[in-house]
């Protein structure tokens, strides 16, 4: 075997450019696959944690009914409760609590249609991210009364801006319509356009005396520490409320479940076809290996080289030229994986409103598990061996007697010779 | 002793299509330490008569004992086998491993043997030493004269120990020294290790030291001429 390898070690380069070339394909390769899975789970990453923190959290409670009919009067009766017995659970971050009602919001320029959500402050910084993500003047405290934070989209429709004052007008318990003046105490803005252009803030204090339903919410929100204890958190919840809908992230949100699976799906697509590529410019420079040494295969078998041993020969040369090749490959994306990982790619760059419109971050930070690394260990190995096996049934193929004066009697092999004519005399004429 | 025996052999190309009659019967026999020179003009059958007793090519009809083997016999694997143990081969065009220098190419048959590394080290050494190129022993063939390659060659074809070597057209690439050189080696392994040479040629010079001399003509043996010292 060490004979097999030494030949096809030297083999290698004999033609370095040929060589280089297959080498330098598979380390662009790898490179591109481990950038583009980095990338891809970034942008997944991205998308979830904006949608966890700023909109769904990992689990919500609601009144079964709230979610077919956003109705005032599907509540969750003393909610605090809730929320205390819910915090207990362990593996629980955060819990908040929130009244939701669907109003209108005006300014002297203008109105529209929004969703009016009552916080507890205190308790909502710790579960939602949009406290991080003020622009302008401060989010709701509990010190102050009928303050609003509206999004920089919102505020740039109704022409506000901070300390403006808005009517936020909508129906009460009793189905009367009643409204109430707010001031605008902070300007946010997510990274989610269609998210930050339907929402606005206040406290729940606030917007529960309006609605009259005081003690009581629409939603509970939860954070949890470990994805990997979602269900039984939810569980968990379930049985202490049986009469309560308790949905997860991907129940709530299930375009999240789906594009976390049409993007890693889209990721698989690209390394087959990788891998295909991959195959079959393995299978050109091999069998132009092979065929420009006919002659030198036909003696190896002359002299008492088996078949089974040029089998090998070629398997082993093409192998060598992937473990010369994913080293370099593994590592030049591990680097620059890492690289972007802690600097992050600006997307904005590329296109700042259509981003914002998905919901994307400004900052993409690409990462790769580890098991994605091994994986294209193999996958490479893999392509690396079934591309050298038709150039090597090929190489077996030849008669020794034949082979010898360079001859061929394959119909493949004559189209070779072919090729490998005509390309030496463009190199001739070339030169 | 009889090394090589052919009866009536006969080897015919493309037989549906339009075919070839390449060897027409031959009957030989070539006895241990015989230096024979199988000659005629281009297409006489000279080459397909050495690839059958080789074992490279296939007789249409009869039969090839090799140190009394049947090898018409033997599957294509044993073949390869009784190949490497049995003949040497000196190819027209070298053909050495471009990739392998002097010492590595001699070498390699016995590595494929499964030699030990010490007895392939002495061997290479005598071999190389015996076709006098002990100084171009880490040389690749690119870095050598055809003259060279074709003397690492023949010490390739002798590395193996084998019953005796076929050279097809050995000097057709070479220049009269080179030619001389390699015939004077040749002729002394012969005398020396009693080594059964068997070339194919249609070199003057070449002829003019053979020991027996057989004249192929359309596939048949026209003549059959011993020269004694």
């Amino acid at each position: 075997m060490s004979t097999i390898v030494k030949i096809a070690w030297r083999n290698i380069w004999r033609n370095i450019t040929r060589s280089l070339v297959v080498i330098g394909a598979i380390i662009i390769g790898i490179w591109s696959i481990i950038f583009l899975v980095g990338m891809v789970n970034g942008m997944i990453e991205s998308y979830i944690d904006n949608a966890i923190k700023n909109e769904v959290s990992h689990i919500k409670i609601h009144h079964p009914d709230f979610v077919m009919d956003r109705e005032n009067q599907y509540f969750i009766p003393d909610i605090v409760t809730v929320k205390n017995s819910v915090d207990t659970i362990s593996g629980v971050k955060a819990v908040s609590f929130k009244t939701i009602t669907n109003a209108m919001i005006g300014s002297s320029h203008s109105s529209r249609g929004i969703s009016a959500i009552g916080v507890v402050p205190k308790y909502e910084v710790n579960v939602s991210g949009v406290s991080q993500r003020i622009l302008e003047g401060e989010y709701l405290s509990d010190k102050k009364k009928n303050r609003i934070i509206i999004s920089k989209k919102t505020a740039e429709k109704l022409k506000v801006k901070l300390r403006s004052k808005v009517v936020l007008t909508f129906q009460n318990l009793e189905n009367e319509i009643t409204m109430g003046a707010f001031r605008v105490t902070g300007i946010f803005e997510t990274g989610n356009n269609i998210y930050d252009e339907s929402v606005v803030f206040v406290h729940q204090k606030d917007i529960n005396s309006l609605l009259n339903i005081n003690g009581n919410g629409h939603e509970v929100a939860i954070l949890i520490n470990d994805l990997s204890d979602l269900d039984r958190i939810q569980d968990r919840i379930l049985k202490l409320f049986p009469d309560l809908l308790v949905r997860n992230y991907k129940e709530v949100q299930p375009e999240l479940a789906l594009f976390q699976s049409q993007i890693k799906m889209a990721g698989i697509i690209y390394m087959v076809i990788f891998m295909l590529a991959l195959i079959f410019g393995i299978i050109n420079t091999m069998m132009m290996a092979v065929l420009e040494r006919v002659r030198e295969l036909g003696m190896l078998m002359s002299v008492g080289m088996n078949k089974g041993k040029v089998f090998m020969m070629i398997v082993v040369e093409t192998i060598l030229l992937a473990i010369i090749a994913a080293p370099i490959g593994l590592l030049l994306g591990y680097v620059t994986t890492g690289y972007f990982n802690k600097n992050g790619i600006n997307l904005f760059f590329y296109s700042e409103e259509g981003m914002k419109q998905f919901g994307f971050d400004k900052f993409i930070y690409p990462m790769v598990p580890t098991e994605t690394y091994w994986q294209l260990v193999v996958a490479v190995s893999l392509t690396a061996l079934l591309g050298s096996l038709y150039p090597a049934w090929k190489a077996v193929r030849l008669r020794p007697v034949e082979a010898i004066r360079g001859s061929f009697e394959t119909r493949a092999g004559i189209m070779v010779s072919l090729v490998i004519f005509l390309r030496k005399k463009i190199r001739s004429i070339w030169t | 002793m009889d090394l090589i025996i052919t009866k009536g052999i006969t080897k015919i190309y493309n037989p549906k299509k339009i075919p070839v009659h390449a060897l027409q019967g031959i009957d030989l026999t070539i006895k241990k330490g015989e230096f024979t020179a199988i000659v005629g003009p281009s297409g006489s059958g000279k080459t397909t008569l050495l690839n059958i007793i080789g074992g490279l090519d296939r007789q249409t009809e009869g039969t090839v004992l090799v140190d009394d083997t049947d090898i018409a016999e033997l599957s294509d694997n044993k073949l390869i086998d009784f190949r490497k143990n049995k003949i040497g081969f000196v190819f027209q065009s070298y053909n050495l491993i471009p990739v392998f220098t002097a010492a590595e190419n001699i070498g390699f048959i016995m590595l494929l043997q499964k030699r030990s590394r010490k007895e392939i080290e002495t061997r290479v050494h005598n071999l190389l030493e015996s076709v006098g190129i002990v100084a171009q022993k880490n040389k690749r063939p690119n870095q050598m004269s055809g003259g060279q390659q074709q003397r690492v060659a023949v010490a390739r074809a002798l590395a193996s120990k084998p019953k005796f070597v076929l050279a097809d057209e050995p000097t057709a690439n070479l220049d009269s020294k080179s030619t001389t050189d390699l015939l004077d080696i040749m002729e002394n392994l012969n005398k020396k290790e009693e080594m059964t040479f068997v070339f194919s040629t249609h070199d003057q010079r070449v002829i003019d030291r053979a020991h027996r001399v057989i004249t192929i003509e359309d596939g048949r043996i026209v003549s059959d001429v011993k020269i004694s010292d």
